[in-house]
């Protein structure tokens, strides 16, 4: 099972759009890992008045409150691509499991799954969104539930509609007359065949939770409000694109190469599995 | 997004003024034209004042005794107007009114009303609109927010002597009517008054309005002041800070109200005005006295030491403010600026801390982006401060609604917002165990007799040496941290003159009427 | 799901019922997620009357508002009250909720729409050049720009425009729409900016899903049949690869379009829009429930409207499809 993963994987890095993604991607989770240990100042540290410029202890100036931009950016990575790789990991899992059993089951457990995403699809997330975090609070286990939820319909379709189409190939076909299990049918031959779609959407996925994640923060819901991260900074620094440009502009260029870097990662991707498609169809 | 800057409860505050302030007892007149209006000089009649106001939403009403948000606030003291106002340092001042006169034991009041006053519609005002508008504040079916400051009037038994002239019949001695009547949510209309069609005395007139949107409204040419200078007056809402700003360097407003103390550099520099006004507002962290661990007064003392109140008035106010002494009213003459500035001691306040058994604890702050500009602000550097003394501060950060919600005045540690008031009537609204708003629980048995006493002594430098003891004891056990006062900003833009600085509320307690835009 | 369809009308008419039972029994689905979900807002007269909730008035306010009802019966009153058109009273504005949100709607509608006209013609024209120009310098400029827009969440998009065009470079446009006077689409200039964002934030990913279907047919057979028979490129891209990159192009927009309605929540409230967006942040805060709900309902009544069309529409422009179906 791992084998086709990485394969899928391996083929993609013959684009260069990929590895140019993988470099963006690359930076930025360096910064966002290390970045805590490079840090100059703690991300709390009063280091002069708020707004101020760049320059003296404060390389990129201070923020609303006088702490150091730069130290705030190393410290606020971590926070934005942790939440936003385990939203998109539950979105997945969630997303192909309901495909799988959708598209394989078929009847009507495949219609009462695909009536529960029309339904998700169809409901306003910002609705959601909103309404919930005003009700518990902006916890973080909460935004990536939202944010994991609202990508899991559009998984399930692809899935389902990749499950269908393999379903009727040969070696299904003969893995059912075998009496192998329904389960390992799905995870085991069905799952491993889709290795460089879903890689792809996973791909896609990450750049839209780390938008998503991003605008949740924009919208003021934050969960501790002394924590450095990437998307609270903007909101809280969002008075000061006038005065100190680099409170805000420093989360968002870090905001914008990230989800530029993870969406080459996955255009990559998408273009060898297509490739891969073609090829497969012409040796057929 | 910072969210409403006023809230809900901001409104019964500033209307809740529940009687018990004893100041001034006896009669106040009106002297002249009683005109507190500025000389603008060279003020140019003409053109049309756009003017942002923070705040407003759906819930926007021209109610001349329920307004809620700052854009509420701005078309009521513009449309409508009260009989006593207070002046740019907060002194209480005839408007409507011309005399207030009590009887010997305080309990009824004569009010004698100016002669020859006009309602928008040509309408003389009359002592029975005064009595209409009095019991439409008072209508216990639906009360206005000033129906708590006005309690002690016997609504029922208000009498007109005659055309200008009422009798205020209390159901208990009350001396400082006046100051209640100078709320600004106090506005004098017609009788059968139409919330449709709003009339008022007010320097400008209704023309339209839309909730949550722009109202506009037109110079009343037979004002009995001063007529104003614009020829209109647009009051447009602004729930966001940063659109608002935008919209005054953009030239889409002439004038905005509460600018955030960031922009006052950029505004400046686009070659706008900063009006800054020193107030007695303050943004208090509250800790409840009957409640673990803040029941132990040192743990309450020690929290006292630990708060940098410069470093706090630098960064959460952005240097907009001055340092306080854990003590409100500043601007009352018997404030009691003789007890030492209390400065950051962590040493002392571990030493406290270890005494009372908790060297090193862990508590919970509540805040909110409701409670007011620089709250979130200073929670953030307190739980910093706090870590000096061994101390783990988790902020909890809620919404408005949530603040203000059912768990409000339960929070063992949080934080809330006063607006300038003398002491007095801060004690009444905040410090007794009848008060509306007390937050931090406080009921001190020694404190509570020196108020009453206060209350009863008509001496005033006797009285002074009471409030002064009771400061004391607020001071030493009290459950207020009061780290500072916070100044009003507000902005205006080249084309506009007449903006003075003023005690009372924003934009010179939105006196639209003397100031004048040039084209 | 029968696939005996002995009759293409019969096929077609059942296929289309079937998809307006599903639409309707997904906005059933959904009204009963809103309903439940806005309860969990908590108690709203507690909300409405906040400190001066003294037990007398709390329990007038909550009659008022049926909660002494159980959950159920307050779902189907407010379900009858949809289907009859009254969306009930607002909790905080005291009008009735059509009333306030009518003006509100069109609003939204008009800042779409626009959007939208703009939107079709620039993305196409994007998608055409780049498709011709693939796999050479052109194409990828074009992608590499698309990546990077898309990349950006649109409140970012907003926030630099405003920068850019409003208050620091260059001071031409106004920055929010409210201070015109009537309607805010009224005012031509301030509409330039939050559309202009709803453009950006939209273009990257119709374009790029226009561009990968042009050039799947471009490099088709009929069109290289055409090529072959000597009709000039222009002409080949016009006449063939259009016509069959309709279908996606329906199929995108109707998805931009449904996220156009939940999106502009964001936009709306960075440029002070008085739309939709604005009133149910405005309602979320002040817990004014009938509010939330309507306009929750909206936005997925639209989004599963716009695709039920979509879906019509795609089946007929394509007479395979038309015929096929089941």
């Amino acid at each position: 099972m791992n084998g086709s993963w990485s394969r899928a994987f391996r083929v993609s890095l013959r684009y260069p759009r990929t590895w140019a993604g993988l470099v963006l991607t690359g930076v930025i989770a360096v910064v966002a890992l290390l970045g805590p240990l490079l840090a100059p100042h703690g991300p709390n540290d009063i280091v002069g008045r708020p707004y101020a410029k760049p320059g003296g202890k404060a390389a990129f100036g201070t923020d609303y409150l006088g702490q150091d931009v730069l130290s705030r950016l190393l410290e606020g990575g971590f926070s934005v691509l942790v939440t936003a790789v385990l939203a998109t990991v539950l979105g997945m899992v969630v997303g192909v499991v309901a495909g799988l059993v959708a598209g394989y089951a078929k009847g009507w457990l495949d219609e009462v799954i695909m009536r529960l995403t029309d339904v998700v699809l169809a409901f306003p997330q910002i609705v959601l969104a909103l309404v919930l975090l005003t009700v518990a609070g902006p916890q973080q286990w909460l935004i990536i539930v939202i944010v994991g939820l609202s990508h899991a319909p559009r998984v399930a379709r692809l899935t389902r509609g990749m499950t269908t189409t393999l379903a009727t190939r040969e070696f299904i076909q003969s893995a059912e007359a075998m009496g192998e299990p329904r389960g390992r049918i799905m995870f085991g031959e069905l799952l491993p065949n889709m290795s460089g779609p879903l890689l792809a959407e996973l791909g896609l996925r990450l750049t839209y939770s780390i938008g998503l994640v991003a605008s949740i923060g924009f919208l003021g819901f934050v969960a501790d409000p002394r924590a450095a991260d990437w998307g609270m900074m903007i909101n809280e620094n969002r008075l000061a694109l006038l005065v100190q440009p680099w409170a805000i502009l420093a989360p968002v260029i870090a905001i914008a190469v990230l989800t530029v870097g993870t969406n080459l990662v996955a255009d990559g991707i998408a273009a060898a599995a297509a490739n891969a498609d073609q090829n497969e169809e012409a040796s057929a | 997004m910072t969210g409403f800057p006023l809230t809900r409860r901001d409104l019964l505050r500033r209307g809740g003024l529940l009687g018990l302030a004893v100041t001034a007892g006896g009669m106040l007149t009106a002297c002249g034209g009683g005109d507190p209006a500025p000389a603008a000089a060279g003020g140019k009649p003409g053109g049309v004042l756009r003017v942002g106001a923070t705040g407003g939403g759906a819930k926007d009403t021209l109610d001349p005794h329920n307004p809620v948000t700052y854009p509420d606030q701005a078309r009521c003291l513009n449309l409508y107007e009260p009989l006593f106002t207070r002046n740019a340092k907060y002194e209480i001042e005839p408007l409507l009114g011309e005399s207030l006169t009590p009887s010997a034991d305080a309990k009824v009041w004569t009010l004698k009303i100016r002669s020859g006053l006009t309602f928008h519609n040509g309408k003389t005002v009359d002592a029975d609109d005064v009595i209409f508008s009095l019991r439409r504040i008072l209508d216990p079916k639906q009360p206005g927010i000033g129906a708590t400051g006005l309690a002690m009037i016997d609504g029922g038994a208000l009498k007109r002597v005659d055309a200008t002239t009422v009798e205020i019949p209390l159901k208990y001695a009350y001396s400082v009517l006046d100051d209640q009547l100078a709320q600004y949510m106090m506005g004098i209309v017609p009788v059968g008054f139409d919330l449709t069609k709003p009339v008022g005395t007010g320097p400008f007139a209704f023309k339209d309005f839309a909730a949550g949107g722009r109202s506009t409204f037109t110079r009343f040419d037979n004002y009995w002041r001063d007529k104003a200078l614009p020829d209109e007056l647009v009051i447009i809402d602004f729930p966001d800070d940063t659109a608002k700003v935008n919209a005054l360097l953009s030239g889409q407003i002439d004038c905005l109200d509460n600018l955030p103390t960031s922009q006052m550099d950029v505004v400046k520099a686009a070659g706008a005005q900063v009006l800054i006004s020193e107030t007695a507002s303050w943004t208090p962290f509250t800790m409840r006295v009957d409640s673990a661990p803040f029941d132990d007064v040192r743990v309450r003392q020690a929290f006292r030491l630990i708060v940098d109140r410069p470093q706090m008035v630098a960064q959460a106010l952005n240097g907009q403010g001055r340092i306080g002494n854990d003590m409100y009213a500043p601007f009352d003459p018997a404030y009691a600026s003789e007890l030492p500035q209390r400065h950051q001691d962590l040493d002392q306040a571990k030493s406290l801390l270890k005494s009372a058994g908790h060297e090193s604890m862990t508590v919970e702050l509540v805040t909110s982006s409701g409670i007011g500009s620089g709250a979130v602000e200073a929670a953030q550097l307190f739980a910093e401060q706090a870590k000096g003394a061994g101390v783990t501060v988790q902020i909890r950060n809620t919404d408005s609604a949530t603040f203000y919600g059912k768990d409000y005045l339960s929070w063992p540690f949080a934080q809330d917002y006063w607006f300038t008031r003398s002491y007095l009537p801060q004690v009444a609204n905040g410090s007794l165990s009848t008060s509306s708003f007390n937050e931090t629980h406080w009921n001190d048995p020694g404190f509570v007799d020196l108020i009453g006493r206060a209350q009863r002594e008509l001496d005033k430098g006797k009285r002074t040496d009471l409030l002064k003891q009771a400061q004391k004891i607020e001071y030493d056990t009290g459950g207020h941290i009061i780290w500072g006062f916070k100044n009003q900003v507000d902005a205006y833009s080249a084309k506009v003159t007449g903006f003075v600085p003023d005690r009372n509320m924003p934009l010179s307690s939105y006196g639209f009427r003397s100031v004048s835009v040039s084209t | 799901m029968s696939r005996s369809a002995p009759e293409p009308g019969r096929a077609w008419t059942k296929w289309l019922l079937r998809r307006l039972g599903l639409a309707a029994l997904t906005l059933w689905l959904i009204s009963i997620v809103v309903f439940l979900a806005t309860n969990a807002l908590g108690d709203p007269a507690r909300a409405i009357l906040g400190r001066s909730a003294t037990p007398e008035r709390l329990a007038a306010l909550q009659a008022r508002l049926h909660m002494d009802q159980s959950i159920v019966e307050r779902y189907f009153s407010w379900l009858g009250g949809v289907f009859t058109g009254d969306l009930g009273e607002s909790l905080t504005g005291g009008g009735s909720v059509g009333a306030l949100i009518g003006p509100r709607i069109a609003n939204s509608a008009v800042l779409v729409l626009i959007a939208a006209v703009v939107i079709i013609p620039v993305a196409g024209f994007l998608a055409i050049v780049a498709a011709r120009r693939h796999g050479k310098r052109t194409d990828s400029l074009i992608q590499v720009i698309m990546l990077a827009v898309a990349a950006l969440p649109e409140f970012v998009i907003g926030i630099l425009l405003v920068a850019l065009l409003s208050t620091t470079v260059f001071r031409i446009l106004p920055s929010v729409s409210l201070s015109a006077g009537g309607p805010p689409w009224t005012n031509v200039q301030a509409m330039v900016l939050p559309v202009l964002t709803l453009v950006l934030a939209v273009v990257p990913y119709v374009s790029r899903i226009l561009r990968a279907s042009l050039i799947e047919v471009l490099e088709s057979d009929y069109v290289e049949m055409a090529r072959l028979k000597g009709l000039p490129e222009g002409l080949a891209v016009r006449r063939h690869a259009l016509a069959n990159a309709v279908v996606p192009a329906i199929q995108v927009m109707a998805l931009q379009l449904a996220w156009l309605a939940g999106g502009i929540v964001v936009v709306e409230n960075v440029f002070q829009y008085q739309g939709i967006g604005m009133t149910l942040v405005d309602a979320v805060r002040n817990r004014d429930l009938p509010v939330v709900q309507a306009l929750a309902l909206l936005i997925a009544a639209v989004y599963v409207v716009v695709n039920l069309i979509a879906d019509v529409l795609t089946i007929l422009v394509t007479p395979r499809l038309r015929t096929a179906v089941r």
